[in-house]
């Protein structure tokens, strides 16, 4: 399992990818920054770095999919899935090392974003407990992402069409939040209720908040775990139907 | 000693390997021979454990495949049709990541990975990256990847498709040389590459096996019958009397009318060619036929290869009917069973 876990690191490290999706992170980081720092006009310059990454997973979420939509499809483009099923590894080792390496790849993406809590921290002054609690959030925000795109991955034949689909499950994730707020579903209650508790945005608005509450750490990791399993049954069953 | 039994596996409806078994010994190298679509790559998917078969079971050195697929892949070094490279990847980088992908002892590893660098000729490629390479280095690169661990079992898909001559003649000496440790499954479609390096051959076709036999053997039993193609001029039904009449005639396999009344013939001799030749030139001239043409042959090899291919599926004669008759049966209530499953399935 090490050994895929390295060689998934330098697929990503030992190419431009995992740089090039970084930057394209710290941008967006930088526009939500430079914005909020235009828009301020009262004389206490004061902003939350809860808001900044409450405003970006709706950018960032596009952003997973060019992470992950690689990780199944283009084995199988590469005809490399051979060599991945018949090494004595299982698909349970295969499924954890590349989510394991997608995971050090966003762990890299984040500490990027360090740098500006850094450079705030040594001209002004910064809330440790709060940013930790949202760096917390962003993480496992990151990882169920993580984990919804490789499903997607698994089930795709190219990687194209992997981040496409990717693309509108993330989209779908964002449009369940305001769906379960809507006026139409606030007029059944019980629905609105069952709805609001597959909605992710919401619970990670706690931690933006700096609240960490176990309720909602075992949320976004049961999510994960979920869709984990879901793709290596993906997978299993991709193998038996072939052809 | 690996023992394939009953292998079948179906795709959605369409059989594409029905209910194929043989064994492949110790330090032997078995031809897995068959026109393109016959069901080569399907089988060798099957046995290195990519595939997962419909009904029967793979055992390699006493582990059943789909039972124990960690002990039984251990032993398995896998060369697909398609290399399986990573074209971002150096070659020696790959090597080594197969070589953790197949557990084999950190310490082992670079020993393992010059081996195999140096058997297979790529050394001088080591740092270059793989999509830089030409066809054929990728093809050793991937060959050199299934010796890594130095696997009892080598299965090779068509390992010498795409390569030059040279390369060609390369590869089946290396295919030659590993005879000596390890027991190795190959397939192609060319015949000539099967009968040099292979002790035996399976021949596939439409998913069923037509024969398994040494190259020597399926020479002896199919080519034994030397075959005079003839011309006569002359009545069709006399000349025919007059060839079954001579001693050392088989049969008369082939009949057809050219011009006028000249009609070929094409005989298959029981015995050597000279002297039923010389008699049937004679016996046909005193019995007033004149010979337009005469020529001799001896089907080769590749004849019985597209002969055994060709062959129908069914059974020929009474005793072969009666002889498979519990065999169809079987099958024909497999299939029955496998229709309620579906039936159930669909419900």
């Amino acid at each position: 399992m090490f050994s895929l876990y390295k060689k998934e690191l330098h697929s990503f490290f030992c190419t431009p990818f995992a740089y090039v999706i970084s930057s394209l992170f710290m941008l967006l980081f930088s526009f939500f920054i430079g914005s909020q720092i235009a828009d301020m006009t009262s004389s206490t310059i004061k902003f939350t770095y809860p808001d900044l990454f409450y405003n970006n997973i709706f950018y960032f979420i596009l952003l997973i999919p060019l992470l992950t939509m690689r990780t199944f499809a283009d084995e199988r483009k590469l005809n490399t899935e051979v060599l991945l099923f018949t090494s004595p590894i299982n698909v349970f080792h295969l499924v954890i090392a590349k989510f394991l390496a997608l995971t050090t790849v966003f762990i890299f993406m984040l500490a990027c974003s360090v740098v500006y809590p850094v450079v705030t921290a040594m001209n002004g002054e910064i809330i440790i407990s709060h940013l930790i609690s949202v760096y917390i959030g962003f993480f496992l925000w990151g990882i169920m992402c993580i984990a919804i795109g490789m499903l997607l991955s698994s089930f795709a034949e190219n990687p194209i069409t992997a981040a496409l689909l990717s693309e509108a499950v993330m989209l779908a994730l964002v449009w369940l939040d305001t769906f379960a707020t809507s006026d139409f579903i606030a007029r059944f209650p019980k629905l609105q209720a069952f709805i609001a508790m597959f909605t992710a945005q919401p619970k990670f608005v706690y931690f933006a908040r700096g609240l960490i509450r176990l309720s909602d750490i075992i949320f976004f990791i049961s999510v994960c775990v979920v869709f984990l399993g879901w793709t290596m049954i993906s997978i299993e069953k991709r193998r038996w139907n072939r052809g | 000693m690996i023992t394939i039994s009953n292998l079948t596996k179906y795709y959605g409806k369409n059989l594409a390997v029905n209910n194929i078994s043989f064994t492949i010994n110790e330090n032997e190298i078995l031809g897995f021979l068959g026109p393109n679509g016959a069901g080569k790559s399907t089988t060798m998917n099957m046995i290195s454990g990519y595939l997962p078969m419909t009904k029967g079971t793979v055992t390699i050195y006493g582990n059943d495949i789909s039972k124990k697929p960690m002990d039984a892949k251990k032993s398995i070094g896998y060369l697909p049709e398609i290399p399986p490279v990573y074209p971002d990847m150096k070659v020696k980088e790959y090597l080594k990541f197969c070589a953790g992908l197949k557990k084999i002892p950190v310490t082992k590893r670079s020993e393992q990975i010059d081996y195999v660098m140096r058997k297979l000729k790529i050394t001088d490629v080591s740092n270059r990256l793989i999509k830089h390479l030409s066809k054929g280095y990728r093809q050793r690169v991937g060959f050199a990847q299934a010796l890594l661990g130095n696997p009892k079992f080598l299965i090779l898909d068509e390992p010498t498709v795409g390569l030059d001559p040279e390369q060609v003649a390369e590869v089946r000496e290396i295919i030659k040389e590993l005879k000596k440790d390890h027991s190795v499954i190959f397939s192609s479609h060319i015949l000539s590459e099967v009968s040099a390096i292979c002790d035996r051959v399976v021949i596939i076709n439409k998913g069923v096996i037509r024969a398994i036999d040494t190259i020597e053997n399926l020479e002896k039993k199919f080519t034994s019958n030397f075959i005079i193609n003839i011309k006569i001029d002359g009545d069709k039904e006399k000349a025919q009397k007059t060839i079954t009449s001579i001693e050392g005639v088989k049969e008369i396999a082939e009949t057809r009318n050219e011009e006028g009344n000249v009609n070929f013939f094409s005989i298959i001799l029981e015995g050597e060619a000279d002297a039923v030749r010389g008699k049937l030139m004679s016996e046909l001239m005193a019995n007033g036929l004149s010979i337009v043409e005469i020529s001799t042959e001896k089907p080769n090899l590749e004849d019985v290869f597209i002969k055994l291919i060709n062959q129908p599926v069914k059974k020929e004669t009474l005793s072969d009917i009666l002889e498979a008759m519990p065999e169809e049966k079987e099958t024909a209530s497999d299939n029955a069973d496998a229709d309620t499953d579906k039936e159930k399935e669909e419900k």
